[in-house]
């Protein structure tokens, strides 16, 4: 599980790679935990590497949407493959998470 | 006839002028006819003493003239007997007899053949009345000798003086004939030798005439016959001394007339009774003194009673008339009495059409048609008053009944609609039937699927209608909201108990059996509370065996007991509430459970023992068994086969995890590796991945106390329908499948991390399963083997 957390355009680009399952969120978490203090900068999550994503990594993309959305931020979804837009589908991510 | 009787039936006015009238007729019927009868009686009586006076009356005057004959007669005899020599002198007493008696019709005085010397043979002095005067003659001579007639030779033969029969006097001078009768007696001379005989005659007509002139009635007359029966008086002058009283039963027999004849010649007194010339006529006769001869009067009972019919009949007109005129009277009084109340009539039709306002007329009158009015009045303002509340009653009768029909409905709709079938269930069909006795009743029945569980319950509400159906409505929630976290039926029914007595204040209870069917598996548990036992319809028909616990909402601390049972493929649980073993025919008879029993080991004979079948069958059984008789219970009946055919394992592996989430990778490599050697795509590899880790994590988060060490073991089996994963671990009791599921709708501020992966189990896998064995925690998730083919098809 591969973490890069950029800027880019003004926007905080993280980009995830590989399977963030339950083993792999304790440390995904870490990494991508500068993502919290954020101030003033669009958050964009680019999932286009994701392969696999259980509900310990909602978790995680759940803590920054709040966060975010606490400083008038938006966090963005980028390039995510059916399987892990399925789990988004049926645990009403899709609904709170802005999709580019 | 008919159109007559059917206008006295219509009028009262009529019918009671009628009815007065027929009473008063029968009165005076009854009281006129006591007093024609004794009246009647009275004439009668007046009429027998009448005419038996006149009788008396005629009997002694014919007495007294007989007397005068005799009494001249003998003064004659006396003064010719003193001058037996003196043929002159002779003519002079016999002249002297008429002259002194002029109502005798001759008289002569004759003697033996040449009695005197000087006038020959014959010698008769004979006098007789011809107009005023008196002619005296000789009266034998050779053409009339004398010596040869009856009146002659009579009292010679007799020795003493007697009265001939009649016979007919020629008069050969005037050549008028007379009918005679004669008081002869002889003379005698000195020596005592007969000389002579006198004769005094009487006419029979005279007699007949002094007799006649007496009638007690205009039409009566008189008879007078002689000792032989001969007539001598009769108004039929050709039958005097012509016939007897006897000819004419001669040639007719006659006893009553032949009896009279008989006893007027004894000389008996009396009166009779008979038909004559086809009249009725009484007839009272009597002798006449010495004579033989009996006289009688006929007097037609028309005369007698002819005043008094007269009478009669002109009361019977009087009488006739004013009936007649009673009942027109009555009849115009009647009806002009009641006219009030036919106008009432009118005006009361009027009201019945519906014209509630209709004005009544106002009689003014206190008698009972004035009160009539009143009351009426009174009715019609009660009337108006009574429609508007029955409007009113109505309208809310109705409202309730549309809020009883909607009640129904709803209480209809709590009701599971769909009910599993061999096409979407595998392993259990399932029907049911509930039918109220009224719109609303207090039966309940409810089944649901959660995980591999089938969730059913069936309930009888104490108590029909409303009340029964709001606490069926509740009892029904309840079970829903407790067995969304409960899954052992002992828990469930002690919760809702807990909940349904502590809010019931009105003392209600249900009976209960709650049960849950382990799918897979085919355990079933279930908790009965005070309800009717299940049939169980398999190898053969028994009952289930029920712990005897109270029904739920009387005690809300009671611990409710668990029972557990194995049921077979094709065996069918049959519950059903008392409705059908109580169920009543028109006798009050109940269906009971050996029917229940019969018509279940029937059904099983017959291979009909499916839950459409067996309550179809259980349906028709009842029906016919309560024929018309009204339903007296709700009825409600549920059946549950269990069909379940177990497949043989193809694939079991199993891999022991430590709770460590660290571990999660190996699991998914596990997981990942299954799911390719059954050729799933990419997707559902995915999908099975993500569920399983879920299930895991849980247990290794969840399961142990913080820090201490246990294992999971992940175990994997497939037969040609599924893939089944079972994941068990000895930590503490915990059902992840009856925790509140999360809510997927909600704003990101307002969504917790928690709950998401049981939601991700469900969503992803066919079916979840908890169940504590043996302490052990027990899940099973299953997937079904789609193969490419049929996923193409889907696809297609």
């Amino acid at each position: 599980m591969n973490v890069t957390i950029q800027e880019q355009d003004g926007n905080m680009v993280a980009i995830l790679a590989g399977n963030l399952d339950t083993a792999a969120a304790v440390e995904t978490e870490k990494a991508m935990s500068p993502l919290y203090d954020v101030v003033g900068k669009n958050i964009i999550i680019d999932c286009t590497d994701l392969a696999y994503i259980s509900s310990a990594g909602l978790r995680i993309f759940l803590g920054i949407l709040q966060t975010t959305q606490e400083k008038g931020g938006h966090v963005y979804i980028k390039g995510i493959n059916d399987n892990v837009r399925a789990i988004f589908a049926i645990t009403g991510f899709s609904n709170i998470f802005e999709f580019v | 006839m008919k159109t007559i009787i059917a206008y006295i039936r219509r009028k009262l006015s009529v019918r009671v002028s009628l009815w007065v009238v027929f009473f008063a007729a029968i009165i005076f019927n009854m009281a006129l006819g006591f007093l024609f009868y004794q009246a009647r009686e009275a004439v009668y009586q007046e009429a027998v003493n009448r005419a038996m006076q006149i009788l008396d009356k005629t009997s002694l005057r014919v007495d007294s003239i007989l007397n005068r004959v005799e009494v001249a007669s003998n003064m004659t005899r006396w003064l010719v007997q003193r001058h037996p020599d003196r043929a002159d002198s002779m003519f002079v007493y016999s002249r002297g007899m008429l002259a002194n008696n002029p109502d005798f019709f001759n008289c002569s005085i004759a003697f033996e053949p040449y009695y005197f010397k000087d006038k020959g043979r014959y010698f008769s002095a004979y006098t007789k009345h011809v107009g005023d005067t008196l002619r005296t003659t000789q009266g034998g001579s050779d053409h009339y000798q004398y010596f040869y007639t009856d009146w002659y030779l009579m009292p010679q033969l007799l020795d003493r003086p007697c009265w001939t029969e009649p016979y007919v006097d020629l008069d050969v001078a005037t050549n008028t004939s007379e009918m005679l009768t004669s008081y002869c007696q002889t003379i005698k001379n000195s020596e005592g030798k007969v000389i002579g005989v006198l004769n005094v005659s009487l006419s029979i007509s005279w007699l007949s005439q002094t007799i006649s002139s007496i009638k007690p009635y205009p039409n009566s007359y008189s008879i007078m016959i002689g000792r032989g029966g001969t007539y001598f008086v009769h108004p039929d002058t050709t039958k005097i001394s012509r016939q007897t009283i006897f000819t004419q039963t001669m040639e007719q027999p006659d006893t009553a007339m032949a009896a009279l004849g008989y006893a007027m010649q004894s000389g008996e007194e009396g009166m009779k009774l008979m038909t004559l010339h086809g009249e009725d006529c009484y007839v009272f006769y009597k002798p006449l003194g010495q004579t033989g001869c009996s006289m009688a009067i006929v007097c037609p009972e028309s005369d007698i009673f002819g005043g008094f019919d007269r009478l009669r009949n002109s009361v019977r007109t009087i009488v006739l008339v004013g009936l007649l005129l009673m009942l027109y009277l009555f009849i115009r009084i009647i009806t002009r009495e009641l006219k009030p109340l036919r106008r009432l009539a009118d005006e009361a039709e009027t009201i019945a059409s519906g014209q509630f306002d209709a004005s009544l007329p106002d009689f003014q009158r206190i008698d009972e048609i004035g009160q009539l009015s009143h009351s009426f009045s009174n009715m019609q303002q009660s009337l108006v008053r009574y429609i508007e509340e029955l409007k009113n009653t109505t309208a809310q009768k109705a409202s309730i009944e549309r809020d009883l029909r909607i009640a129904s409905a709803i209480q209809m709709g709590m009701l599971p609609e769909n009910f599993p079938t061999k096409d979407d269930h595998d392993d259990v069909v399932l029907y049911a039937s509930l039918t109220p006795a009224k719109e609303v009743g207090g039966d309940l029945f409810d089944f649901y699927f959660r995980d591999e569980k089938l969730f059913f319950c069936i309930g009888d509400v104490s108590g029909k209608g409303v009340p029964a159906s709001l606490f069926m409505a509740v009892t029904r929630s309840t079970f829903r909201t407790v067995s969304e976290h409960e899954s052992m039926p002992d828990r469930i029914v002690t919760t809702m108990n807990r909940v349904i007595a502590d809010m019931n204040k009105t003392h209600m209870f249900v009976t209960l059996f709650v049960g849950v069917l382990d799918l897979p598996t085919g355990r079933l548990y279930y908790c009965n509370a005070g309800h009717d036992a299940p049939l169980l319809v398999g190898a053969g028909v028994g009952m289930l065996s029920c712990d005897s616990n109270i029904p739920v909402g009387f005690l809300p601390t009671w611990k409710y007991s668990l029972q557990e049972a194995h049921i077979f493929t094709g065996t069918t649980i049959l519950l059903f509430t008392d409705g059908l073993t109580e169920a009543m025919d028109g006798d009050n008879n109940q269906f009971q459970m050996e029917r229940v029993n019969d018509v279940a080991t029937r059904a099983l004979a017959d291979q009909q023992q499916g839950p459409n079948e067996l309550i179809a069958r259980m349906t028709d059984a009842v029906h016919e068994f309560v024929g018309d008789a009204e339903q007296s219970d709700d009825l409600t009946m549920m059946a549950i086969q269990y069909i379940r055919q177990q497949h043989d394992v193809l694939m079991r592996k199993s891999l022991v995890l430590p709770n460590d989430t660290q571990e999660v990778p190996r699991l998914n490599a596990f997981v990942e590796e299954i799911c390719e050697s059954l050729g799933f795509d990419a997707d559902t590899i995915s999908s099975v991945k993500v569920a399983v880790e879920e299930a895991v994590v849980n247990v290794m988060k969840y399961a142990y106390p913080a820090g201490q060490h246990g294992d999971v073991t992940v175990e994997a089996a497939s037969n040609d329908l599924r893939l089944k994963f079972t994941i068990i671990d000895s930590g503490k009791p915990f059902d992840p499948t009856v925790q509140t599921p999360v809510n997927t709708t909600l704003p990101a501020q307002e969504r917790s991390a928690g709950g998401l992966g049981i939601h991700i189990i469900r969503q992803k896998m066919d079916s979840i399963n908890y169940e504590r064995i043996d302490n052990l925690n027990v899940l099973t998730l299953r997937k079904k083997i789609v193969k490419p083919e049929q996923s193409e098809k889907i696809q297609s």
